[in-house]
């Protein structure tokens, strides 16, 4: 008894209090356009003194790229550290040589493996035609002629460090000694973010470093690096138990665009950009009207104006057109299933094509995911705890700039199999689309949906990761906007979407199984 | 050349003067940055049970956020049954409080959008609360009900314990995982909670019994420090924390964490796993926090490996050499033992070697030769600028002062610290780094595939065989339930 009078008040508190909470949610942002077309967004707040989170975005990401530089848009990231003629250098003409030679020998050399390594590669007398352990003699000579220039250039020649004209990593000792802390950058399918965190004091340093690096970047290490990027691909995917196949089944999702590959790129592909398809990149994408910049934080929004009218606007806008993202996905006409063995617990992961970031039937869809999530969601009631036959058992939408996806996630519990799952996830799918939520059940889930979007504004960082997206994405108006869109959503909405996606036809199947090598006696003799 | 470039200077001022860049960096001039560090006692409070509450108001949000800090965790697990605190942290949270169900809980929370977290680490346990200011009262109604009377429901123990049971199956499959397992070991000792692992069996066998004597252990006024932030008036709340803890039964605070006993043998480990890439670590047991070497020593670890892209191993084993993604040294630090200091980074398996030849030569050139002027600057303005982002916000600040208050720290520590900080010097740096980090009291672990990785790289520049003698030690994997060595092949 006590328990139903709590409850009933409770209820009452929460609905007033989110119809306060959706309409009071705005963040101010003061945003305003340099006449070079770079736009900022700026936020001040005291809530975290002293500090300054500041960031930019390129709306550039694997989707802008094709076979051939799969991979381009995140080896840039890695570039964009690597200094100018002032960062990074004290003798930038000696600096400009060792560049324009490396220059020559690899593009010898990638001469020679696109042809001939290729050629032999496709009569089968080697399996890798960019592996140094099958050179050819000549191969061979300008490889160690590329890494004699290499090591000249950074001091560590024969002729000992006299020779160095690299000041090594001064980009990240310059703001490391000024107290910047968290500089990182992250590249993705739609856009690549660079970002860190100053003290209050140091916003003009940070005006000064990343304007330098947007109008003067030299690329340097541009041969060295991939080695880096070939290790990173090593250990976020090679080496990880799943990462391979999680790599084969979204290129197996996606058929025709730009999702398709990874954005890490493709082993081939990041051994082969050149020089000239990295500036075409770079004077197309990183153009001051395909950039906007982002400050949250305790700052004088009026001295950072200045600021930043002062040192970004030397940027070039450039002259290049911003190619369209043309190629659509195509319609999935039957049934996809990959079968994957390996080292990995049974799983499984089911995946719909659904809409891209905005679109009306994004919100619905979310919602759902929702519906199924959390502890007191569809699918931990039913799958881990009714039937106990998942270990962990999950939703997700997630809608990109041009095109979405929906999945489930499930891992076994005990004895049961992945199909197990398979066919539990159909029956609850069965049920949203034939029956009505309850208004408490979309209640329960807007409340939660309204506060985590309430959360996550708490920190600068995270605030600026969120208007990075947003304003990529679609807006950054979506951040104060979004919360009504989401409130408005109804069941009938949820009923519809529901039945329109998830459809056999358009669903792709991974199932994951342990191989048997790994099982231990003791499970095998089961 | 100098009155050429005040020319082209001059020139560039009068043609746009909004336009004037500094030519490098070091020239903008910055206006100074008054810090004072916040002081825990402007923030203590004790209520009249007894429980010391540190207490800040923050009006930004309309949420408030509480976090109980219990002595104990792991530390206090049965030698039989490792991971009972941390399943019993778990329980608190999932099985059920007062007289709801786990269910009619979740849902409750869930509707008002409170957020309740409980987990237990090695030696402190932690339970938290996020809710928005207008259900504060129901919410913390609930949170205190849940602390005080888990219902630790026998359902929801069966779900706790078979996901525990998947993820020990798990166990082999990631090499990171078994690298971190069985360094733990190497350092600790198998059976030190810091290394000690649940087995399917000791997972089978928790029973309510042994979680309801735990949480008595842990779980009360007597053992634990709060900290509350957020939107609230400061006395009011104090007053709803003492009616929420009134005739909560306090008991004795929980013990000290035991002392490992087991000591690092320098060697060169492997244990055998099939992969393009070779995980590495190598290190040796380090320091405690108090240590009166802790803040040269933490300089030092920022020029050899913590300093990010500033540090000599990412420069050397990256940025030269290619020859890893992740590479960096890290200084663990315990109160009541010495922790570790570690290197870690991972190469394609013909330059494992190589890069640990290279780790391995930085560590010794850093024994023999001082610093240089430039990185002992660097590394101190960097602790000294980014100091003020331990108290970046309240919860942090306050979580910063339970803390320290719970491990006894010097009151003055952190009004002290950046003058201790600038008043290190290289010859501190050159002291400390040849007391404790002697490479001939260095184990070397490699998690790998054994054949590919021992010969080197094809220039011939390094092969396992450089270090130790050539003499490794080859461990066994372990059954990932029972965590019986495997026999190797």
């Amino acid at each position: 008894m006590r328990l139903q009078v709590f409850f009933r008040l409770v209820v009452l508190v929460v609905i007033f209090g989110f119809a306060d909470m959706v309409s009071a949610q705005k963040v101010s942002v003061e945003e305003f356009t340099l006449p070079n077309g770079m736009q900022f967004l700026l936020v001040p707040r005291t809530d975290q003194p002293n500090v300054v989170s500041a960031g930019w975005v390129a709306r550039v990401g694997s989707v802008n790229e094709r076979p051939g530089i799969t991979g381009i848009s995140h080896f840039f990231e890695h570039m964009m550290f690597k200094g100018t003629n002032t960062i990074g250098t004290r003798n930038p003409d000696k600096d400009r040589t060792f560049r324009v030679e490396q220059k020559k020998v690899r593009d010898q050399m990638n001469q020679l493996v696109l042809s001939e390594q290729y050629e032999r590669y496709r009569n089968g007398e080697i399996d890798d035609p960019w592996d140094s352990v099958n050179d050819t003699p000549r191969l061979k000579s300008l490889r160690t002629k590329l890494d004699t220039l290499i090591r000249a250039q950074q001091g560590r020649g024969k002729a000992g460090p006299a020779t160095a004209t690299i000041v090594k990593d001064e980009f990240d000792q310059v703001y490391t000694k000024a107290g910047g802390s968290g500089m990182n950058a992250f590249t993705s399918y739609d856009l690549t973010c660079y970002f860190i965190t100053v003290p209050s004091n140091k916003l003009e340093l940070w005006a000064w470093m990343e304007s330098d690096r947007l109008n003067d970047s030299v690329f340097r290490e541009f041969y060295s690096e991939r080695d880096v990027v070939h290790e990173e691909r090593r250990l976020r995917t090679d080496s990880t138990p799943t990462g391979r196949f999680q790599e084969q089944f979204n290129s197996m999702f996606w058929a025709s665009c730009g999702y398709a590959w990874p954005v890490i790129g493709w082993p081939s592909d990041l051994n082969s950009y050149t020089f000239e398809q990295a500036q075409v990149y770079w004077n197309t994408y990183y153009r001051p009207g395909n950039l906007f910049g982002v400050v949250v934080g305790d700052f004088d929004p009026k001295q950072a104006k200045r600021y930043i009218k002062q040192y970004f606007s030397r940027l070039d806008p450039g002259s290049n057109k911003l190619p369209p993202v043309v190629t659509l996905e195509v319609e999935q006409l039957a049934e996809q299933r990959m079968n994957a063995i390996g080292d990995f617990p049974p799983t499984i992961e089911i995946r719909y094509h659904t809409v891209p970031a905005g679109h009306v039937d994004s919100y619905p869809l979310d919602m759902l995911a929702e519906v199924l999530n959390e502890r007191t969601g569809r699918l931990y009631t039913t799958m881990v705890e009714g039937r106990g036959i998942a270990a962990t058992a999950s939703a997700s939408s997630d809608t990109r700039k041009y095109a979405g996806l929906f999945s489930f996630d499930g891992m076994t519990r005990g004895d049961a199999v992945p199909e197990q799952l398979e066919q539990a996830w159909y029956e609850e799918l069965a049920k949203l689309q034939t029956e009505d939520l309850s208004e408490r059940e979309l209640r329960k889930v807007k409340n939660r949906v309204a506060a985590s979007n309430y959360r996550r504004l708490e920190n600068n960082m995270s605030l600026l990761i969120q208007l990075a997206f947003s304003e990529a994405l679609l807006d950054w108006e979506e951040i104060n906007e979004g919360p009504a869109k989401y409130e408005a959503v109804t069941a009938d909405d949820i009923k519809r979407v529901a039945n329109k996606y998830f459809k056999e036809t358009n669903r792709s199947v991974a199932i994951y199984r342990r191989s048997m090598e790994q099982v231990t006696a003791k499970e095998a003799g089961k | 050349m100098r009155p050429l470039a005040g020319v082209i200077a001059v020139s560039l001022l009068c043609f746009s003067q909004v336009f004037a860049i500094p030519p490098r960096p070091e020239a903008i001039e910055f206006q100074p940055l008054e810090y004072t560090p916040p002081r825990a006692a402007d923030f203590r409070r004790m209520l009249s049970d007894g429980t010391i509450v540190y207490v800040a108001e923050s009006h930004e949000f309309p949420l408030v956020n509480v976090s109980i800090t219990f002595k104990g965790g792991g530390s206090l697990d049965p030698a039989a049954t490792p991971g009972l605190a941390s399943v019993m942290a778990r329980m608190v949270r999932e099985g059920g409080a007062g007289d709801m169900s786990p269910a009619m809980f979740d849902e409750t929370l869930d509707f008002l959008a409170t957020e309740m977290s409980v987990s237990a680490g090695n030696t402190f346990t932690t339970a938290r609360m996020n809710s928005l200011s207008g259900n504060l009262d129901e919410s913390l109604q609930l949170f205190v009900t849940m602390l005080r009377k888990p219902a630790f429901e026998k359902q929801r123990l069966e779900v706790v314990k078979a996901r525990l049971l998947e993820s020990l199956k798990q166990r082999n499959d990631n090499a990171s995982s078994i690298l971190a397992r069985e360094w733990k070991a190497m350092l600790y000792g198998r059976n030190h909670f810091e290394a000690s692992q649940p087995t399917a069996s000791s997972v089978e066998a928790i029973s309510r019994e042994q979680l309801e004597a735990i949480h008595r252990q842990i779980i009360h006024p007597g053992n634990m420090i709060v900290a509350v932030s957020g939107d609230f008036a400061v006395e009011e709340m104090l007053e709803k924390l003492t009616e929420a803890f009134q005739g909560w039964e306090r008991g004795a605070v929980a013990p000290d964490p035991k002392m490992p006993e087991a000591v690092l043998v320098p060697g060169l480990y492997h244990v055998q796993k099939e992969i393009p890439q070779g995980k590495v670590v190598l290190g040796k047991r380090g320091i405690v926090r108090d240590d009166p070497d802790a803040i040269p020593l933490l300089l030092l670890n920022e020029i050899l490996g913590a300093g990010g892209f500033t540090s000599r191993l990412m420069q050397k084993v990256r940025s030269n050499e290619g020859l890893a993604y992740s590479v960096r040294s890290i200084l663990s630090q315990r109160i009541n033992y010495p922790g570790a200091f570690q290197a870690t980074f991972e190469s394609k398996n013909p330059t494992v070697a190589l890069a640990t030849k290279i780790v391995l030569g930085e560590i010794a050139l850093i024994r023999q030769q001082p610093v240089t002027d430039e990185e002992i600057e660097v590394a101190k303005q960097g602790l000294i600028e980014t100091f003020p982002r331990q108290f970046e916000s309240k919860p942090t600040t306050l979580q910063v002062f339970v803390n320290d208050e719970w491990t006894n720290r010097p009151k003055d520590y952190w009004q002290t610290f950046r003058e201790k900080v600038r008043s290190v010097t290289k010859d501190d740096l050159l002291r400390v780094a040849k007391k404790h980090l002697d490479p001939s009291q260095m184990a070397i672990l490699v998690v790998g595939d054994w054949e590919a990785i021992a010969s080197g790289d094809l220039e011939g520049r390094a092969t396992m065989k450089e270090f130790f003698g050539g003499e490794v030690k080859h461990l066994p994997l372990r059954d990932p339930l029972t965590l019986e060595p495997l026999p190797l092949d």
